[in-house]
């Protein structure tokens, strides 16, 4: 039973962090633009993806620190700041971005318009953590993300060109639109290795008391967890490959993303890609939210609980409820979630770099995992995300900032 | 014992595992014809304000005054209360005897206690 939870939590951690807006955003864009070309990039970043949230399950299960714990206490507070200040900053941001996904899932259920529906979608979220229910109600949140598996029934229906899906996982440079496509590149990366995904699983690892013999378990939760997300969001990028690409349908909002599941599901299409959306973007907001009051109360020594009274964990409780209250002005004010999305993504790709770059050293510091230490391969793993995350930052950003 | 790396920024615990904060400082005492030793250990906003820039120090300590948490000096531990330096620091204490949860109380009281549903008994 202990174990089925284990690989629940993969699974949760999965539909918060990889079935979001920024996922589904990006794979849609990507399916609609370049049909099966960037799968090799989402198989890749769900590799590194899988290795880096093992890494943090390891060093939660051996020292019983998270990633936030261990860098301020490894590395001080000089150059905690940094990590932490980045993933303050970015949290916000994506936290908004999931709200703003939140109210336009709500919007293709109603027809209100979506900034106003923001505020039901954020004091829910509020609601949750603040009433202490959210333990409660992350097996059942794993449950309805289920309903994301829609994408691959819908996939599946259409009849997928098994050979072109083949050819996709070997990188290969379209005849035109060359800049759009590496951009594409890089915005599945920096979509799918989430930064906060890394946080909130080792803090649930830490909190259900996971020791050394839960290793095997952690290294199969990861797998399957991972592996659980990035199917779907080969999902999304297969269902817009077949029905959005051959019609020169580019998407640029939500609206043309509904259309994708319609001739798989007919008039069901738009009510089941509205749920799958609200879904996994309400799941995200709950992980971000109590993530940041995580990160913060780790970096800080404060007690954290996330199923504990908020009069108990004063400071903590403080913390996602202000997160909150940031995070829903900017949709108030009528940014555009999506184009809020693809700001948080480029954010990503330029903190990615110091949030692991710390992971390194920390895997192969026998203080906090003894004989647990990385092989070769996970600190290959590791240095190709540092590496690529820089690379990234200096090429992508700008022309993200520039183009988008 | 290398300070820096062993002990400052390291979780302190109190003797029932309770989190108190971080080593947030480390005041060492300079002594004639000895070398120096460890004075007391620091917890507190302050302490660690004043690590990142002096001025943010000066800011942390006037406002923890000015709101009435706290009397303006950090939390102070000596070496000899730790029972403990591994990862962590473990300290032979009653957490709720020190200062160590002066923001966590005060924000209990004065902000959380405010909102319904936080499960603070009025």
């Amino acid at each position: 039973m202990k174990k089925l939870l284990h690989v629940v939590l993969g699974v949760v951690t999965s539909i918060g962090g990889f079935v979001e807006v920024g996922s589904i955003s990006t794979s849609a864009q990507a399916g609609a633009s370049f049909r099966f070309r960037l799968v090799w990039s989402l198989a890749v970043a769900t590799v590194c993806l899988m290795f880096l949230i093992e890494m943090s399950g390891r060093l939660a299960a051996v020292s019983k620190h998270t990633l936030a714990d261990a860098v301020r206490e490894r590395f001080g507070v000089n150059f905690d700041v940094i990590p932490l200040s980045a993933e303050a900053v970015l949290d916000v941001l994506v936290l908004a971005a999931e709200l703003g996904g939140v109210a336009i899932a709500l919007h293709l259920m109603t027809g209100v318009p979506a900034r106003w529906l923001v505020l039901p979608a954020a004091i829910a979220v509020w609601l949750l953590l603040w009433l202490g229910t959210f333990g409660m109600i992350e097996n059942g949140l794993g449950l309805l993300g289920l309903v994301t598996l829609a994408f691959v029934v819908a996939a599946f229906r259409l009849g997928l060109p098994w050979r072109e899906v083949g050819a996709g996982l070997v990188p290969s440079l379209p005849a035109d639109h060359r800049a759009s496509y590496g951009f594409m590149a890089v915005s599945i990366l920096g979509a799918t290795i989430s930064p906060y995904m890394l946080n909130f699983y080792a803090s649930g690892a830490v909190e259900e008391k996971w020791k050394e013999s839960d290793l095997p378990m952690n290294r199969i939760t990861a797998g399957i967890g991972m592996g659980f997300g990035s199917v779907v969001s080969f999902g999304v990028l297969a269902v817009a490959a077949l029905t959005l690409q051959p019609a020169g349908i580019q998407v640029d909002g939500y609206e043309q993303a509904a259309l994708t599941l319609v001739p798989a599901f007919g008039r069901w299409g738009v009510p089941v890609f509205a749920a799958a959306l609200a879904v996994g973007c309400f799941g995200a907001a709950l992980e971000v939210a109590v993530n940041l009051a995580f990160a913060m109360a780790q970096a800080f020594g404060w007690n954290w609980d996330k199923n504990q009274k908020p009069a108990e964990d004063a400071r903590f409780s403080l913390v996602y409820t202000l997160a909150i209250l940031i995070a829903v002005a900017p949709i108030l004010a009528g940014v555009d979630p999506l184009r809020l999305t693809l700001v948080s993504m480029a954010i990503t790709v330029m903190v990615l770099p110091f949030v692991v770059m710390p992971f390194l050293v920390l895997m192969n510091d026998e203080h906090y995992v003894g004989r647990h230490r990385n092989g070769r391969l996970g600190n290959a793993v590791v240095a190709f995300v540092v590496v690529m995350g820089f690379v990234l930052a200096l090429v992508a950003v700008p022309l993200e900032i520039m183009g988008s | 014992m290398d300070l820096v790396r062993d002990v400052l920024d390291k979780q302190v615990r109190d003797r029932q595992g309770r989190k108190m904060g971080k080593v947030d400082g480390i005041v060492l005492e300079l002594r004639e014809d000895a070398p120096p030793r460890v004075a007391f250990l620091e917890i507190g906003p302050m302490t660690l304000a004043r690590r990142l820039a002096p001025w943010l120090g000066r800011l942390a300590q006037a406002i923890e005054i000015g709101l009435d948490v706290g009397d303006g000096c950090p939390l102070r531990l000596t070496l000899a209360q730790a029972r403990e330096i591994g990862i962590e620091v473990i300290v032979d204490i009653d957490a709720e005897r020190t200062r160590a949860w002066a923001w966590e109380q005060w924000l209990g009281r004065n902000v959380i206690a405010r909102i319904p549903g936080s499960g603070a008994r009025s």
